[in-house]
């Protein structure tokens, strides 16, 4: 469904220097250079995937979204989306995405949510009964006709973003392209949104990409995540696979009744703090079962918690 | 036939576009009446100053009180014209860095099609009633006869005349790609339009009407044709041509400025988030 080929984005960037005698110099004699936000990117998504994109801040995955999504126009490289270039036939080809920008919205702020729809019905030649049909679906799924008549300036974060989708959604793309679109939502929105993007998926078999910082919204959606920092991939393949290979260890964490800490054989012990320990122990090796019962033969204990290497840590580990 | 189609499917959208503005002011009706109120007190005030002028001097530079009535009024009618349609472009700066290309780029239409039409300017309106009071009260000053002709060569000039304006627009606003500040260059093409159009341009120095000629072609968003349609000066030709020629100088900005803007468009860098 959508091909990465060498991708590439340069920016320019001015050198400024300090002061007004560099600012002055800056007129005469401009020093800019080039800085790679994304160096030569390559994959591909088969249809019907959810993807998640995730990097720290101003790693280059909001530049490869907007890259393949026809905003910003690749340095060098090239993207297909259903095997047309987007940046050679942006206008045929956008007709088979939709976008979803968190922080911003396509949605007309003076007007009741129905224009904006309608609108977009207009924009993308859709007809009134495939429109009703949709809206219908999208009711079914997020409850969004109560919302309709609506003003949209009135609406909350969460229903606002629940009428994003449903715009993206209007034209029944191909695949939908969502920028941290959990972003600022609180609990049941956030849940609302997950519900949508799982459902779509299975029932349309809609391609969806999403960034995201949100670790929830990688584990429950995504079959694949790619890493992306400093401009390259760095992991590719589904969590479980990627956690195995990055922290293949779980954290057993004892609570005793007193500060003397036992050690154990299979175990590290990594961390104390009072009367808690931390161990770490590799998942291939030994089962925490078996840690905790030679612990307690040697000393009793209080409480106990086992530590999933959390995708946070994860992350940490591939980003650096 | 799919050019047929591509334009049916452009017009749906300008109407649902216009449906939207005015749903728009329906919800905010006291702009309105600050807008009727503001806009032409702005045009009366301009052109009582030419009147006092004239009163002074007889005329300016071979240009009756009438004939500068005429001219004023077809300059502050393309002006408000370029108002409903253009007027995003004064705002480009704002747009280039807030990241608001994001979303036509996303959609099957043109880019500046969106840019323009999805916020046309209706307000803009209110421009056009000063416009046309001064226009028909000149042209009742110096008993211009009003035939079918006459009319559809001023509406054709009015057209080249829009064109320009919006052109202009573009051009200036599209610097913003690559300067990526956000310039609002609204007022200085204001204040230029206004002291190059609503006055005779023959009035300034040789080597500036050459650039308003040639290289800034604004001298033919009102002076060249209403000099012609008044037959003021030695003008080349008669109406219709300069009215022509007015509509191609107008069709020829506009491509230059589409074209520039489509070049601007490749550095366009969207926003952080």
């Amino acid at each position: 469904m959508i091909e990465v080929k060498n991708l590439c984005k340069e920016y320019h960037v001015v050198k400024k220097e300090e002061g007004i005698k560099g600012a002055l110099k800056g007129l005469v004699k401009r020093e800019s250079h080039k800085i790679a936000a994304v160096s030569n990117i390559n994959f591909n998504i088969k249809e019907g995937e959810i993807v998640g994109f995730i990097g720290p801040n101003g790693a280059g995955k909001s530049t490869t979204i907007k890259m393949m999504s026809g905003i910003l126009t690749p340095t060098s490289g090239e993207v297909f989306i259903d095997g047309k270039d987007i940046t050679k036939h942006r206008k045929e080809v956008v007709r088979n995405i939709g976008v979803v920008f968190g922080q911003r919205t396509q949605l007309n702020w003076d007007l009741r949510l129905g224009e904006t729809f309608e609108l977009l019905r207009h924009i993308y030649q859709v007809d009134k009964e495939q429109y009703l049909k949709t809206l219908d679906t999208m009711d079914e799924i997020l409850g969004v006709k109560e919302l309709l008549d609506k003003p949209v300036r009135q609406m909350s974060l969460g229903q606002r973003v629940k009428g994003d989708l449903v715009a993206a959604m209007i034209h029944s793309p191909k695949v939908l392209f969502l920028d941290e679109p959990t972003i600022g939502l609180d609990v049941s929105s956030k849940y609302a949104l997950r519900k949508f993007i799982k459902e779509i998926n299975e029932r349309r078999g809609t391609t969806i990409i999403l960034t995201t910082h949100d670790l929830g919204d990688i584990q429950e959606l995504c079959d694949r995540i790619i890493i992306i920092n400093n401009g390259s991939i760095m992991e590719d393949g589904n969590l479980s696979g990627i956690v195995d290979r990055i922290a293949p260890y779980k954290t057993l964490i004892i609570q005793y009744f007193d500060e003397k800490i036992p050690e154990v054989e299979g175990a590290e012990l990594i961390e104390t703090d009072g009367n808690v320990a931390k161990y770490r122990f590799m998942k291939s090796e030994t089962t925490a079962a078996k840690l905790i019962e030679e612990l307690s033969a040697k000393k009793p204990i209080q409480d106990i918690a086992v530590e999933e290497t959390g995708i946070e840590e994860i992350i940490r580990i591939a980003y650096s | 036939m799919r050019v047929f189609k591509t334009i049916s499917h452009y017009l749906r959208v300008t109407l649902a576009c216009v449906k939207m503005a005015f749903l728009i002011i329906v919800e905010y009706p006291s702009s309105i009446i600050g807008w009727l109120i503001s806009n032409p007190i702005q045009f009366i005030v301009g052109f009582a100053t030419i009147q006092f002028v004239v009163e002074q001097f007889g005329e300016i530079n071979g240009w009756n009180y009438g004939q500068l009535a005429v001219l004023y009024g077809l300059s502050v009618i393309s002006h408000a014209l370029s108002m409903i349609f253009f007027v995003q472009g004064w705002f480009m700066g704002m747009y280039v860095i807030e990241g608001e290309f994001d979303r036509y780029l996303t959609r099957p239409l043109s880019v500046l099609y969106q840019f323009f039409f999805t916020q046309i300017n209706v307000f803009g309106i209110t421009d056009l009633i000063p416009g046309i009071c001064v226009f028909i009260y000149g042209c009742y000053k110096i008993h211009f006869t009003v035939n079918i002709m006459n009319v559809l060569c001023i509406i054709i000039m009015l057209a080249g005349a829009t064109l320009i304006r919006g052109g202009v627009y573009i051009l200036l606003g599209t610097s913003s790609f690559f300067t990526r500040s956000a310039n609002d260059f609204g007022q200085y093409t204001q204040e230029i339009f206004d002291k190059t159009t609503m006055y005779p341009i023959s009035m300034y120095p040789e080597s500036l009407q050459f650039i308003l000629t040639y290289i800034i072609p604004i001298g033919w968003v009102s002076f060249y044709p209403v000099s012609s349609m008044l037959s003021i000066g030695d003008s080349v030709s008669g109406f219709p041509q300069v009215a022509g020629i007015t509509l191609i100088v107008g069709m020829v900005v506009m491509t230059i400025a589409g074209i520039f803007f489509k070049y601007g468009l490749r550095s366009y860098e969207s926003a952080g988030n």
